[in-house]
């Protein structure tokens, strides 16, 4: 494909801009998942929770585009000016957050309430507990399920094409319709294909990932830890 | 009076938030070197009892002296020193499994300053060799049994170097084949003088290993004395009842 090799330059430029807000969004989803999913699973019965579990909920239950649409036509309106690539990449990261915090939140609810009780009849102190006992085995179940929002970060990032970042679905999209315009011939097959080839590239081996660490996982523990993690997986919400 | 008691209980009383009562004013002794078994059908209160003796469970009233130290219900600071000299061991183990069987046993130990890691690491080997299974040292708690687990469990108490040691129904989870094994570990401990309350449905323990029996239904202690005239005579129709309900299963 000539057209693909011609605009070589502008797609790197996009894929790298693809890339770089997946793994952007991808940590601060982390980071956000472990924080506020450790905070659930600290304050038992404490009012902090219902703030977050709400917030979590509603970007849950949200649209991705809405929330991304949201965040960038909004967000002026309340003085907060965002480029789109910002506005992109914090509705991204608040979308993965939610994610991972109910993740990490359902790893920490699937060790057995035994661990607790046992550590804490050795003496040992409730941060100890948490840090020591609590959060190894709820981060091996959560693992996999991880591997899995990291897949479903890489594909979300082609809704910034939406508030026009110029990442690689935008610029495909751009090589496409110019040609159109300019050449009068249709590529779409071509350029499209070779997106969505460059996608399941980026994805599989990821989704391999959360596979083979799941079934590490049950091999390892042979325990119902395992059903919910995969479970975890499985039942992120899908795209719309 | 001569020394005080290892851990005294006085009118301790419990009612979990469905309105059951577990704990209906229960007076409870253990001296040093004792070794008590408390029996008593499901729901009598027996769990809740052990648990309220290292504060796992808070009784909403009472009393209890550890040595001789009044320690203040739900004051959680202080009940975490008392389990440092208080091991317990569960029904379902609960060894924590991302660990090492040498690891699980010497976390608390070091980290609550007791032992330096070194001294740790060669009273668990001693330990393990006591209870057959130095060889699995650096196994995973999944690789072993259940009647395994559980004496990893025990020593894993032991390993702390406690005053006293509670068993909330040590051998309820296991196959009959390894609930001897288990109990051979749990006479041994008591043969070195451990002072030691065990929830037990195993009468034979009851018998001829504990120095008093002491037989709970509804949130009270029904009968107490030595385990041998309890269960030859019960003064109780209640304790009959138990027992005969105990043999027949």
């Amino acid at each position: 494909m000539n057209l693909l090799y011609d605009n070589r330059t502008l797609l790197l430029a996009g894929l790298g801009t693809t890339l770089q807000i997946a793994v952007v969004t991808l940590i601060a989803s982390i980071v956000i998942g472990v924080t506020l999913g450790v905070i659930i699973g600290m304050t038992e019965g404490h009012w902090v929770r219902r703030p977050i579990r709400g917030a979590v909920e509603l970007l849950r239950a949200v649209p991705l585009i809405v929330n991304v649409y949201f965040v960038f036509f909004v967000a002026p309106q309340l003085g907060i000016a965002l480029s789109p690539y910002m506005a992109a990449v914090v509705s991204l990261s608040l979308w993965g957050g939610a994610n991972a915090t109910e993740i990490v939140r359902g790893g920490l609810q699937a060790v057995p309430r035994h661990q607790r009780r046992s550590a804490r009849a050795l003496g040992l102190q409730e941060w100890e507990v948490f840090l020591l006992i609590l959060l190894p085995q709820a981060m091996r179940s959560v693992l996999p399920a991880l591997a899995g929002l990291m897949t479903l970060l890489i594909q979300s990032t082609a809704t910034a094409s939406l508030v026009g970042v110029p990442e690689f679905l935008q610029i495909s999209r751009l090589i496409v319709e110019r040609t159109t315009v300019m050449d009068g011939i249709d590529p779409s097959f071509g350029v499209y294909g070779f997106v969505l080839l460059i996608y399941f590239v980026l994805c599989s081996p990821l989704t391999a990932l959360s596979r083979a660490l799941e079934r590490r996982l049950a091999r390892q523990a042979g325990r119902p830890v395992a059903e919910d993690a995969a479970q975890q997986a499985a039942a992120l919400p899908a795209l719309s | 009076m001569t020394e005080a008691p290892a851990i005294s209980a006085r009118g301790l009383r419990r009612v979990f938030g469905n309105g059951v009562v577990a704990l209906d004013d229960v007076d409870f002794d253990l001296h040093r070197g004792e070794v008590v078994s408390i029996v008593g059908p499901s729901g009598s209160g027996k769990s809740t009892l052990i648990a309220s003796l290292n504060g796992l469970e808070t009784p909403d009233a009472g009393e209890i002296t550890i040595a001789g130290e009044r320690i203040p219900l739900g004051r959680e600071r202080v009940w975490r020193r008392v389990r440092q000299e208080v091991g317990m061991v569960f029904q379902d183990y609960a060894l924590f499994p991302h660990l090492s069987v040498l690891q699980n046993m010497t976390l608390a130990p070091v980290r609550r300053g007791r032992m330096r890691r070194a001294e740790a690491d060669g009273l668990a080997m001693d330990l393990l060799a006591r209870v057959g299974l130095a060889a699995k040292a650096h196994a995973r708690p999944i690789e072993l049994s259940g009647g395994q687990q559980q004496r990893v469990a025990i020593v894993r108490a032991l390993a702390m170097r406690p005053k006293v040691l509670l068993f909330d129904e040590p051998t309820s989870a296991l196959d009959p084949e390894t609930i001897r094994d288990v109990l051979e570990v749990m006479q041994s401990v008591a043969r070195d003088g451990m002072t030691m309350a065990v929830v037990t449905h195993e009468l034979g323990f009851a018998r001829e290993i504990a120095d008093r029996l002491v037989f709970m239904a509804d949130g009270r202690v029904i009968e107490e004395g030595r385990p041998a005239a309890l269960l030859d005579n019960p003064r109780t129709q209640r304790l009959a009842d138990f027992l005969r309900h105990l043999l027949h299963r």
